[in-house]
Order: structure tokens, then sequence, then C-alpha cells
């Protein structure tokens, strides 16, 4: 008995688009309320004349010199950085459930941000003088140490886990939360150890925050997330493809081992970038992706832009509340993403022991 | 017809199909297949049969290309394995799994999408649609094409994988030379009713009207002899016995096989004769 | 030709060329700055400083400079009247955003703020930044002070605060002799680390340090430098015959008893015969002119015998 025929038209398709809009707008009302709220208050009117005068259409005026400079110099970077942070942790945290099959999956879970903060931490405690301990402003040292000190242990996990080149993911998964244990040990023993001035440094920088935000890092950051979105955006398909498994999209026509190293590269890069600017900040490429899969679809195609564009209005969110929560102090983004991110994690475990490996979306 | 052409046609039969040319199969010092020749010809529904430890897994991942063989080759219509480039694979066979698990929730029309993969860049084409359209409603999954995937029962799922892995070698054409697929299941019934295992068996052997080479691993003796036409016996990594009519297998050597006992009884209708296993 | 919008900057446009423009413009900003920079000389009521130290902030209110701040920090406490001032937060958690918000004609500070990147984002909104380091002696200390007499006008006053400063140094060092002799118990400086939540040790060569030294103690930590990070183990080890802890530390636990029930603490001789004492870190971290007083107030608890002391303030 054949059934009638129907157009079929992949789900994830429909409305994908318009959900996307729809988070591309709310992340440029929450850019606008990001740059204008905080110790100073610009209107949008206000930004749009600095923008202008910064961009040499309109002259400077020279009464509101002090509220330009901040806003260019501090706010404006600032904003951005957030954005950029979220899409970057948003995005890998997508990535990295991707490969490794499974919805509890961070990017730090493959050592990526315990190695990056680990080797941030070796330049600001062995790295001395003053002007190298200020990441965004000083040498490029801390950086590259970032990402070496990311890379190092992912290729660490990465090795400990594969055998004959190919990579067991439960294997990985574990080696992942050994390699985290090592370098966070590492890092507080730096942090133990450091003298009094790069002690201030590490402590505050490990909690997560976007207060020393210019435009240097905001730059470096910018390369490394749109390189490695626009790279693994190409594969999306392959994404898609190993939800059924290696073997399967290895059926497809796919190289498996081959695209999850260069996956794992371009993760390891973005992340170890972010986290050298601003620090630990943990949950979000865990809740980002879960939301997004369970407003609409799993289809990498919406996931990947899906989860930069919720990622970044999450962040920017978020630093509107740790400026706005203790004026005129702020508080680490770390630790609101944790106390939100927190609960949001336990409450993903209790549904999938409820609902088992049947996929607790529902 | 003259003998050049008889002698081309043959070679053609000879080679038609997949073939393994002595294959052995090594995974560090444990020998799995030990010098397996075997052909698998188009047009007959071939099963491959074998207690568990035999080397059927092993035997279906050299044949489909995922392994490679230790010693020996595989060869599809007379043409290596190696020499095909991963996408031209992709598009000419397809294997129908166990049991495929979908990591996170998707549609029912986007798994079977999937199968077309090979087949286009970045987005599908209508003809794309068309033809995980017509594989959907042959495997009568249309009207669940929105669904998500994972409230299908089990049965329901295995057809979602099998719409998938038709679209994936989906040829309109099954007289051309170029139109040659290869569909391999590896005991795509384990978990399935009765309903569902015979569902699944008629839709493969449905294939095998175009130059479709249909390669089957079955557990359900019974069931194989029901639906097979060419046998192999696997035991050890060797194959212990390789025939097309099910009343020619020695019961000794399925005894010895399968380490039961076996007997034929006689079945009612047009049904063949069973087996009957004891221990 | 279509009309152009008539402004003194068009007009400029038409008048003169590209290069003298960047340089008028130039001018006209340097004009604005100046006098933002200038004004901390002088003691005028355009001065607005937000100061991140209490040492220094202390000072001001000392010598009568304190109409010039607008903003402290979190731990900037003494004189009570300088908690009606805004804090920016932490000195070393502080947003530079939070302290230009102010729009102070100066940030003043010791040196010890983080994170270090305020300092320049602070600078690069045109706002000077004032690094005055204390030192590490009595002497040092009050060169700053006089420093900030000149700066901001008040050189007469810090001058004969620091008269007086001196003097009652040398009174409480002439009463120190009293001791020389006796035995000098141990004495624990506890401070608390807001950033860490951990409890820290001020070690020897810090001002705290000196005042247990002048007022007959000796430090119970051996190693020199700034502070160290305290175990239990490391309290218990120390087996300080006193523990000093300073007001964060121990208000956190309520009291001396609470205290004395902390881990490490507990087993130490300070803890079993009830020598724990409160004091302001203001009074101990760093030299100023209730030095003095400190040293007695401090005296008075490890010389309980003595407690005959003279001159008390």
């Amino acid at each position: 008995m054949r059934d009638e025929p129907a157009r079929v038209t992949p789900v994830a398709r429909r409305g994908s688009a318009g959900t996307l809009v729809v988070l591309g707008v709310l992340l440029v009302v929450a850019l606008v309320v990001s740059g204008g709220v905080g110790a100073f208050t610009f209107t949008p009117a206000r930004m749009a004349s600095y923008l202008a005068q910064a961009a040499g259409l309109v002259s400077p005026a020279e009464t509101d010199a002090l509220g330009r400079s901040v806003f260019l110099e501090l706010r404006l970077p600032r904003v951005l950085l957030s954005a950029l942070t979220g899409a970057v942790l948003g995005v890998s945290g997508t990535i990295m459930q991707g490969l490794f099959r499974n919805p509890i999956v961070e990017p730090g879970l493959a050592g990526t941000s315990a190695g990056a903060a680990l080797g941030a931490s070796l330049v600001f405690v062995l790295g001395g003088g003053a002007s190298a301990l200020s990441a965004p402003l000083g040498s490029l040292a801390v950086p590259l140490m970032a990402f070496a000190g990311a890379f190092g242990a992912t290729m660490l996990v990465y090795r400990v886990s594969a055998t004959f080149g190919k990579v067991n993911v439960f294997t990985l998964l574990l080696a992942g939360i050994a390699v985290n244990a090592v370098c966070s040990a590492g890092t507080g023993f730096l942090s133990y150890m450091a003298r009094d001035p790069q002690a201030r440094n590490i402590t505050f920088w490990n909690l997560g925050t976007f207060t020393t935000a210019d435009w240097r890092g905001v730059s470096v950051v910018a390369v490394s997330f749109v390189a490695c979105f626009v790279l693994t955006l190409r594969d999306a398909k392959a994404l898609n493809a190993l939800m059924l498994g290696e073997d399967e999209a290895a059926l497809l026509g796919m190289d498996p081992q081959r695209l999850i190293i260069r996956w794992l590269v371009l993760n390891t890069l973005m992340v170890a970038t972010a986290t050298a600017m601003v620090g630990v900040i943990a949950f979000v490429g865990l809740v980002v992706p879960h939301v997004l899969r369970m407003m609409k679809s799993s289809d990498y195609g919406f996931l990947l832009p899906g989860s930069a564009l919720l990622g970044a209005l999450l962040m920017v969110v978020v630093d509107v509340v740790a400026r706005l929560i203790i004026p005129p102090a702020e508080l680490p983004v770390g630790i609101i993403t944790a106390v939100v991110g927190a609960p949001v994690f336990l409450w993903i475990l209790l549904l999938q022991q409820r609902r088992g490996s049947a996929g607790f979306y529902g | 017809m003259d003998d050049a052409r008889v002698r081309q046609q043959r070679t053609r039969d000879d080679t038609a199909g997949v073939v393994l040319h002595g294959v052995t199969y090594r995974a560090g010092n444990t020998l799995i297949l030990d010098g397996v020749s075997v052909r698998f010809r188009p047009g007959q529904f071939n099963v491959v049969l074998g207690p568990n430890g035999a080397g059927k897994s092993t035997l279906l991942r050299v044949a489909t290309g995922l392994a490679q063989p230790t010693a020996g080759e595989v060869t599809y219509d007379g043409e290596p394995l190696t020499a095909f480039g991963a996408q031209r694979l992709a598009r000419t066979r397809a294997v129908l799994s166990q049991h495929v698990e979908l990591a996170f929730p998707l549609p029912v029309a986007d798994v079977a999408m999937m199968g077309r993969y090979p087949h286009y860049g970045r987005t599908p084409a209508a003809r794309d649609r068309e033809i995980v359209d017509a594989a959907l409603s042959l495997v009568g999954m249309t009207d669940r094409a929105a669904q998500p995937y994972s409230t299908l029962s089990g049965g329901e799922q295995q057809k979602v994988q099998l719409a998938r892995v038709l679209a994936q070698i989906w040829t309109e054409d099954s007289t051309a030379a170029s139109a040659s697929r290869f569909l391999f299941l590896d005991e795509p019934t384990s978990s399935l009713d009765v309903h569902y295992q015979l569902h699944l068996l008629d839709v493969a052997r449905g294939l095998l009207e175009g130059r479709c080479t249909v390669v089957a691993i079955l557990h359900d003796l019974n069931v194989a002899f029901r639906y097979g036409d060419h046998f192999v016996l696997l035991d050890g990594g060797r194959v212990a016995w390789n025939g097309e009519r099910a009343e020619e297998i020695p019961l000794p050597v399925l005894e010895r096989v399968f380490r039961v006992k076996a007997r034929r009884v006689s079945g009612s209708g047009d049904a063949g004769p069973l087996l009957q296993f004891t221990l | 030709m279509h009309s152009v919008a008539c402004s003194p900057y068009s007009v400029l446009h038409r008048v003169v060329g590209i290069r003298t423009q960047r340089a008028l413009r130039l001018y006209a900003t340097l004009l604005a700055v100046v006098p933002l920079a200038c004004s901390g000389r002088t003691d005028d009521a355009g001065t607005r400083v937000v100061g991140v130290s209490k040492q220094i902030n202390e000072y001001l209110y000392e010598i009568g400079a304190e109409s010039v701040l607008v903003a402290r920090d979190l731990t900037s406490i003494y004189p009570p009247a300088i908690r009606s001032l805004p804090s920016v937060g932490y000195h070393r958690a502080l947003s530079a955003e939070g302290i230009i918000s102010m729009r102070p004609t100066m940030l003043l500070t010791d040196g010890n703020l983080g994170p270090e990147a305020v300092v320049e984002q602070v600078r690069k909104v045109g706002i000077p930044v004032v690094i005055l380091t204390p030192g590490s002696t009595v002497d040092s200390a009050q060169m700053l002070m006089a420093e900030l007499g000149r700066r901001f006008g008040r050189a007469r006053m810090a001058d004969s605060v620091i008269g007086a400063w001196t003097r009652g140094m040398s009174d409480a060092l002439a009463d120190s002799t009293r001791w020389s002799g006796a035995a000098k118990p141990r004495v624990l400086v506890m401070h608390f680390g807001q950033l860490n939540n951990s409890y820290l040790a001020l070690k020897r060569g810090s001002a705290a340090d000196r005042i247990i030294g002048w007022a007959g103690g000796t430090n119970a930590m051996d190693s020199v430098g700034g502070m160290m990070r305290l175990t239990p183990e490391l309290i218990a080890r120390a087996a300080p015959d006193v523990i000093i802890a300073t007001d964060v530390g121990f208000d956190r636990v309520g009291s001396a008893e609470k205290f004395a029930a902390l881990p490490g603490v507990a087993l130490t001789p300070a803890a079993r015969n009830g020598r724990v004492y409160r004091v302001d870190e203001t009074e101990v971290m760093y030299f100023g002119p209730r030095t003095p007083a400190s040293i007695r107030k401090v005296a008075g608890w490890l010389h309980p015998a003595d407690s005959t002391t003279t001159g008390a303030r």
C-alpha cells in the first residue's frame, strides 16, 4: 500500500530564518541598551552622534568630550567584546555538543578554557612587569600563551582518547575532566604563589570580566571568531550527519576524523582568544544550544548562526546586569552566568534522567 | 551471439555485484576474517548468516569500505573499492545499520534528507526533496514527515532510516550500467516486531528489480531462508557454506556452526519447510 | 549650488586648510583638558578627587583638605565622615566607568589598585592619575602627607600635623623602652583579603609589624614581605601569644570568642588565654598620625601588667 506522496519541506528550514531574524533584532536592541546604561547613561541619539563624530561624518562637539571618550574608548569596546565573547561561547558549545553527540558538553570540557586560563596565568605570574600584566593592553603574550595552553590541553585530551586515529567520545569526556582538573590546579597554584600585584589581576580576571575591554582585545577576538565561524558554517551538513554517528557520517561520504580535528582546532582558537581577554566564563556554551534546540531545531544550518546570535544576546544582557546590580562597582560576569547557568544545567540533567535516551526535547 | 560478446557478457556477469577476493582482516593480533572470497550478485537477495563473533559485521564493514582489509580486495562491478572516491562511493552504496541513535531531535523529513547529503552542496534541490518524498512513501512514513524522530517507535524509526538509505542510492533509471547500486543491511530487523521485520524485507526485496546488489546480515534463519536467494554462512572468519538453495544446506553444518540440533519441519500452506532448533 | 549649514566649522572649512583645522581642533581640546589637569594644583571649587587609598584619604582629612574628595574606595572608612561619600568599589576590583562617572579631575591612589588596566582607561579619557607611594617608613609617610599638603594648598596644616605626629611618635617610643627588657610576646596580625575571602598575615617589614615591634612584641611570622595567605596549620604553627585581627575579618565572625574558635586559631596560646583583639585596619595597616595611639593600644594588650601608660591621648 503506497501512501499519497506529500510535499516534504524539511521542517527545520521552515521558520528558522524567522527565528534568526528575531534573535538578530533582539541583539541589536540589547546592544543599544547596553551601550546606553551604566555609570554613564547615553541616549541612542547621543550614541549615534558619537559614532558619527568618530567616523568623521560630523565635527566633534567639544562640550561632551568626556562622554564621547567614555563611550568610544570604554563603553563601545566593552559592549562589542561582550557580544563577541557570547557568540564565541555559544558557537563553541554548539560545535562541541555536535562533536560529542551529547547535550551536556561545555566548551571547557575538552580542557580548552582551563588550558587557556593556565597559559594566561603563567604570563600573569611569571611574565613580570606591569605592562605585561594588563591582558588587553600589554603585549600579545597573554593571548598567545592562552592559545598555547588551550591547544596543549585539547591535544592532550585528544591524544589520550584517540586510538589508531579514531576518537572515542567517552574517553574524550573523561580525559577532558582530568585535564581540566590539572589545569585548574595549576592556575590555582599560580594565583596562590603569585606576588601581590599579579594575584590581583588573576583572581579578578579568573571570574570573567569585561571591565578591561579595549579595541585591541575586541579586534583580536573578532578576527578569530569570524574566521572560525565562517569555516565551521561550511561544515553544517557534516555536523548534521555526525548526529547519526561517525560510521554513518563516513558512509555518507564525509571524513569524520579529519573534520573532528578541524573543528577542535577552530573551537580551541576561538575559546582561547576569548578566555585570554575576559577570563573564564562558564555555562553559556551549555545553555545556548539547548535553548535553541528546544525553541526551534537541531539542524546545524540554523544552530550555528543561532547560537552566535543568542550567545551574543545573552552575554550582552549579562554584562548589563553586571554593571547595574551594585553600582558603581561591577559584579564579575562569570558569577552571573554561573548563578543562572548552574540551575539550568541541573534541570537539563533532570530532564535527561527522566526521559532517557528517547530524547528529552519532547 | 558471437564469442566475443558472449565472453564480454560473461565477464560483465562475473564481475557484477560485490566481490570479495581473499579478504583477510586482522585487528591487532586477532584474526577476524580469514581469506574470505564471496560474490554477491545483483538481482538476488544475498544473505550472510552466522553465529555471534563469526565476523559478519566485520565482513560488512570491509565490504562497504568502512574498514580496510589487511589482505585481499573488494570490488564493485569489477572496480576495486579503493578506486572509488568518498563522495562517489556514498552515492553508490548505502548501509542500513542495526540501530541508529540520533543524538538530537530532528523531524523525520530531515533525517531522511540526510540520505541526499552526498548529492548536494549547501541546500537541497527540488529533485532531492522529491526523492525523499518518494522514499518516505515507499516505506509508508509520509504522513509522519513533520514528526520528531525521537517520538517514533523502534520500527518506525528503522523505516525512516531505510527511507534515508534508499534516498541515498536512489536512481531513476535502473537499466543503465552507471546505475549500479549496492545496499547493505546490517541485522536491520533485530529490534523490530514481526510486522516491521517483514515489511522492511519486502521493501528491500523490491529493490532487486533494478541493478541493485542487496546484501543482508540476518540472524533469524527461517526469515533468512524465506527471503534470501543466496546464502553465505560464516563461521570463525571463514565461509562455512555458500549456496543458493536453502534446502541444500546440510544440517550438520548448521548444527556445528550454531551449536544446536536442527531439524526440518514441513510448513503449512505455501510457506516452505521451516527449521526447528533445540540445544 | 546647495546651501551649506552655516556653522563655525563650515566657515573654518572654507577659510583655512585642513592642517590648520586640525591644529585648531587640537588646541581647542587642549584648552578643555589642560584646566582639568591643572585644577588639581589649586584648591579651587573645580577640584574633584576620587581617592582609592584609605591611607591617603585619611591624610586628606587630617590636613583639612577633604573637601576635594568626591568619592572613595570601599575600605576607606576612617574617619567616619568619609562614609558619606559614594564608594567606587573595592580598590582591587575597580571599574573605570564608575570612577569616571564621578567626573573627577584626578584619580588619587597609592599604587595599590586593580585591575591595572583601570589606570590606563581613566587616563585615556583625559583624567590624570596621580600615584603617590607612601613608602615603608614613618618618614616616607610624612613626606607623603607634606606632598598632599602642597598639592591641595594645605601645606601649613600638613606641617603642623606632621609636627604633632613626630612628637607623638617620640613620646610613644620613649615609653616603649619600658618593655625593652621584658619578654616579647609573639603577635600575629590577621588581616582579611576581601577579594579572596581568606585571612592574611602581615609579615616582617610591614607597618603593622613595626607597630608591634615598637609596642614591645615580636611578629609570630618569620618571613619578610607584605602579606601571606594563612591556613589553619600555619596559624597553629606560628603559635602566637596574642592575635590582633583587623575589623572586616573580625566582624564577620562577630566576637572574640568566635574568632578564637576558628580552625587553627583555636590551637594557639592566644586563643587559649583569650588574648584575641580587634583593631581597625586603618589603625595598623599604614603609618599615620594615629600610629602613636595605636602603639599604646597594642602595648596595652601585649603588656597588660604595665597598664600605666603615660600621656594617653
